[in-house]
C-alpha cells in the first residue's frame, strides 16, 4: 500500500488581492505518522489545517488524499476529523452528544454509538464524565472531549490546531505526552499546529517549519534542530549563536576572525556563509582553552542550567548553556567541537540542501 | 448599577411609577365596582366580569385576537429566522448593514404609517379587508421584531461550530437543525413572544386594516370607549393588563434562562 495518504502539489491560496497566504507549497505526508507544523504567527499553519478539511479552498495546485484530487470535496465527506483551536464543542450538547454527534449524523444503531462513545471517552481517561454540559469542564478536559469526538469517527487523519496553547504550562506537558500515546496507540496520522518549538520537537516524526506562507525546511526534530537550513529556522528553533562567516574550503570556515575545523563540505571555496553554534555546544573553559574568548555580561538561573551571555572583542553576542556557574565580568574561554559547527549557506532550497547532505554523506561511507 | 440610589432618586422613581401605573391600577380598581360611573365606588362586585362573560360578541373578539396573534407569532418567528440567518450569512459587510438597517427603519416607523401604508397596499391588491388583512399586517410588523431577536444569538455563535459539524460529516441541513436552532432556540422564542405582545396589544395598525364584522380587543375597546363610559371597558382592560404581564413574565423566564445557558458559551 501506498504510504502516502497526504499530497499537496505546488498549493497556492490567496485572498482576493492580497499577499499569497500559502505560497507554491508542496509536501507529502504519511500514513500513521506525527506531523507538526510549526511557525509563527500568522504564517499560514492553520491556513494547511483548512485546506486539508475542505473548509476552504487552493486558488492553485491540487490537495490529494489517498492520490484522488480533493480541491472540491466538501468537508463533510472527507476522511479527516479536526480539533479545533478553540475546540468547537456544542455548547447545547453534553459530553456523550458531543461525542456521538459524528455517529448520529452516520445514522448508527444507538447500542453501538453507546459502545463507540464510551470507548473513545475511555480513551481520553473522560469515563464517567458523560453526562455534564461542556461549561462544567476545565480546558484540559475540554481538550480531551474534543479529541474524543474526533477519534470516535476513526478517520484516517486527524488536524488539531494549537490544541494545547490555552493549558498552564503543567497540563500542558500532560497532554503532550498523552497525545503522542494516543497517536501510538491508534496508529492514525495526526497533523499537529503549534508555534511552540520546545513542543514540536518532543512530539513530532516529522516537523514542517513555515514562514510566510512557504515550508523553510522539513525533517525529524533532530535533522532539524542539528542543521537548520537558513537563519530563520536556526533562529526559530531553540536559542542560536549566528554569526556571518566565509567557507574557505571544504572542512575549513573562517568567522569571528579566526578559522576554525568543521565537518561541512561541497561549498565553493569563499563562500560566505551563516553560522549557527547552539548554546549547548558552548563549553566553558580556561581563557586560553578556548576557541572563543568573551567577557561575560550577565548570567540568568534557568533551572537547569545558567544561562551566559557574553560578547567577544568584536561585539558579537554569545549565549551559553551551561551547569556551570561564571562570573559577571570575568573573561572566560568558550570550547567547542567541530561538529558544533552549523554552516548554512545563503538562500538554499530545501532541495539544494538535502542534496549537498546527500552527497557528502555518500562520501563519507564510500571513505571509510 | 452597584451604586446606591440617593433617597431623592428613588422619590423620584417611585413618583414617576406612580403615574405610569396609578390609571392602569384606578382603571382595575373601577372594574370591581358595583355601581355604575368612574368617579364613585359603591361597593365590590365582580358585575361587570360577568356581564363580559355573557358578552358571547366580545368573546369572539377576544379569540379572533388570540388566534391573530399566536398565527402571527408562528409565521412571523418562521420568516423572521429565516430572515435573520440570510442576514447572518451576507457575506459583504455592507450588505449586512443595509439589510440591518432597512429591518431597523420597520421598527422605529411609526404605527400609523405602517397601517396606512398597509390600507393602501390591500385596497390597491383588492385584499377584502378582515381577518387575512389584519393577519398579514400583524406577520410583516412582527418579522422585523423577530429577526432583532434571533440576529445577536447568531452573531454570538462562534463560526467554528459550524465548520466542527461539518467536518463531522454534517450536511447543509444537518448543521442547521443540530447545531445553529439548538443554540438560537433562546432567541427564537424569545423573537416569538415579542412577537405575541406586539401583535397583541396592536391597536394603530390594526384599525386601519380591519374591516366590516372583524375586530381586535384593542379596537373593540377603543369604539366601546368611544360610546360611552361603561364598567365592562374597565373589566376587559383589567383582563388584558393581566394577560400582558402573563407574558412579560414568561418572557422574563426565558431571557433569564438563556443568560444561564449562555455562560459556558461566551467564553471562547
Ligand atoms: N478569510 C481570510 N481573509 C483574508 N485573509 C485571511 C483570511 N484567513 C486568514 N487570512 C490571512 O492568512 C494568513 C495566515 O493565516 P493562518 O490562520 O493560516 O495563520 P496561522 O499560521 O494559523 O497563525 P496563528 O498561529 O496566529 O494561528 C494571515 O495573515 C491571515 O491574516
Ligand atoms: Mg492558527
Amino acid at each position: 500500500m501506498n504510504s502516502t495518504i497526504i499530497q499537496f502539489t505546488q498549493v497556492t491560496k490567496q485572498y482576493d488581492n492580497d499577499p499569497p497566504v500559502l505560497n507554491d507549497v508542496s509536501f507529502k505526508i504519511e500514513r500513521g505518522k506525527f506531523y507538526t507544523l510549526l511557525g509563527p504567527s500568522g504564517c499560514g499553519k492553520t491556513t494547511i489545517l483548512r485546506l486539508i478539511a475542505g473548509f476552504t479552498e487552493a486558488s492553485k495546485g491540487e490537495v490529494l488524499f489517498n492520490g484522488k484530487k480533493i480541491n472540491h470535496v466538501p468537508a463533510n465527506k472527507r476522511q479527516v476529523n479536526t480539533v479545533f483551536q478553540d475546540y468547537a464543542l456544542f455548547p447545547h450538547l453534553n459530553v456523550y452528544e458531543n461525542v456521538a454527534f459524528g455517529l448520529r449524523i452516520k445514522k448508527m444503531k444507538n447500542a453501538e454509538v453507546d459502545r463507540k462513545v464510551k470507548e473513545a471517552l475511555s480513551f481520553v481517561n473522560l469515563k464517567g464524565y458523560e453526562t455534564r454540559e461542556i461549561r462544567e469542564m476545565s480546558g484540559g478536559q475540554r481538550q480531551r472531549v474534543a479529541i474524543a469526538r474526533a477519534i470516535v469517527n476513526e478517520p484516517e487523519v486527524i488536524l488539531l490546531d494549537e490544541p494545547l496553547s490555552a493549558l498552564d504550562l503543567k497540563l500542558r506537558t500532560e497532554m503532550q505526552y498523552e497525545l503522542r500515546e494516543l497517536q501510538r496507540r491508534l496508529g492514525i496520522t495526526f497533523i499537529f499546529v503549534t508555534h511552540d518549538q520546545e513542543e514540536a520537537l518532543a512530539m513530532s516524526d516529522e516537523i514542517f517549519v513555515i514562514n510566510k506562507g512557504k515550508i523553510q525546511q522539513s525533517g525529524t526534530p533532530i535533522d532539524i534542530y542539528d542543521e537548520p537550513i537558513n537563519r530563520f529556522v536556526a533562529d526559530f528553533i531553540g536559542e542560536s549563536n549566528i554569526v556571518t562567516g566565509r567557507m574557505i574550503e571544504d572542512y575549513k570556515v573562517e568567522f569571528v576572525g579566526k578559522e576554525f575545523e568543521c565537518v561541512d563540505q561541497g561549498l565553493n571555496p569563499n563562500e560566505p556563509v551563516d553560522i549557527v553554534i547552539r548554546p549547548e555546544d558552548l563549553e566553558i573553559t580556561a581563557l586560553e582553552r578556548g576557541k572563543l574568548q568573551v567577557r561575560v555580561d550577565s548570567q540568568l538561573f534557568r533551572g537547569v542550567h545558567y544561562e551566559i551571555c557574553g560578547y567577544d572583542k568584536d561585539g558579537n553576542e554569545w549565549l551559553v548553556h551551561s551547569t556551570k556557574k561564571a562570573t559577571v565580568g570575568d573573561e572566560i574561554g568558550l570550547y567547542f567541537d567541530s561538529e558544533a559547527i552549523h554552516v548554512m549557506r545563503h538562500g538554499e532550497t530545501e532541495e539544494e540542501f538535502d542534496r549537498r547532505l546527500e552527497a557528502y554523506s555518500d562520501v563519507d561511507t564510500n571513505g571509510k | 448599577m452597584d451604586k446606591k440610589m440617593t433617597p431623592l432618586s428613588k422619590l423620584f422613581l417611585l413618583v414617576i411609577f406612580f403615574i405610569l401605573y396609578a390609571p392602569i391600577f384606578f382603571l382595575v380598581i373601577f372594574s370591581f365596582n358595583s355601581g355604575e360611573t368612574m368617579y364613585d365606588f359603591k361597593g365590590f362586585s365582580l358585575e361587570w366580569y360577568r356581564e363580559l362573560f355573557q358578552d358571547t360578541r366580545l368573546l369572539i373578539i377576544v379569540l379572533n385576537t388570540v388566534v391573530v396573534a399566536l398565527l402571527s407569532a408562528l409565521i412571523s418567528t418562521i420568516i423572521g429566522v429565516l430572515g435573520a440567518l440570510a442576514i447572518h450569512q451576507a457575506k459583504k459587510r455592507q450588505t449586512k448593514n443595509t439589510l440591518l438597517s432597512l429591518n431597523n427603519i420597520l421598527i422605529v416607523s411609526p404605527d400609523v404609517i405602517i397601517g396606512a401604508s398597509f390600507l393602501i397596499l390591500f385596497t390597491m391588491a383588492g385584499i377584502k379587508l378582515g381577518f387575512y388583512s389584519v393577519l398579514l399586517s400583524h406577520i410583516a410588523f412582527s418579522i422585523p421584531i423577530v429577526v432583532l431577536m434571533v440576529l445577536p444569538k447568531l452573531m454570538e455563535m462562534s463560526p467554528t461550530l459550524i465548520d466542527a459539524a461539518r467536518d463531522l460529516g454534517a450536511s447543509r441541513w444537518n448543521v442547521l437543525t443540530k447545531v445553529i436552532i439548538p443554540f438560537i432556540i433562546p432567541g427564537i422564542f424569545a423573537g416569538f413572544f415579542m412577537a405575541l405582545t406586539y401583535s397583541f396589544d396592536d391597536f394603530a395598525v390594526t384599525f386601519f386594516v380591519t374591516g366590516n364584522g372583524f375586530s381586535t380587543l384593542s379596537v373593540e375597546i377603543y369604539s366601546l370607549a368611544r360610546r360611552g363610559i361603561s364598567l365592562n371597558i374597565n373589566a376587559l382592560s383589567a383582563l388584558l393588563f393581566l394577560f400582558t404581564m402573563l407574558l412579560v413574565v414568561i418572557y422574563y423566564f426565558i431571557t433569564q434562562r438563556n443568560k444561564v445557558n449562555g455562560m459556558g458559551v461566551r467564553k471562547h
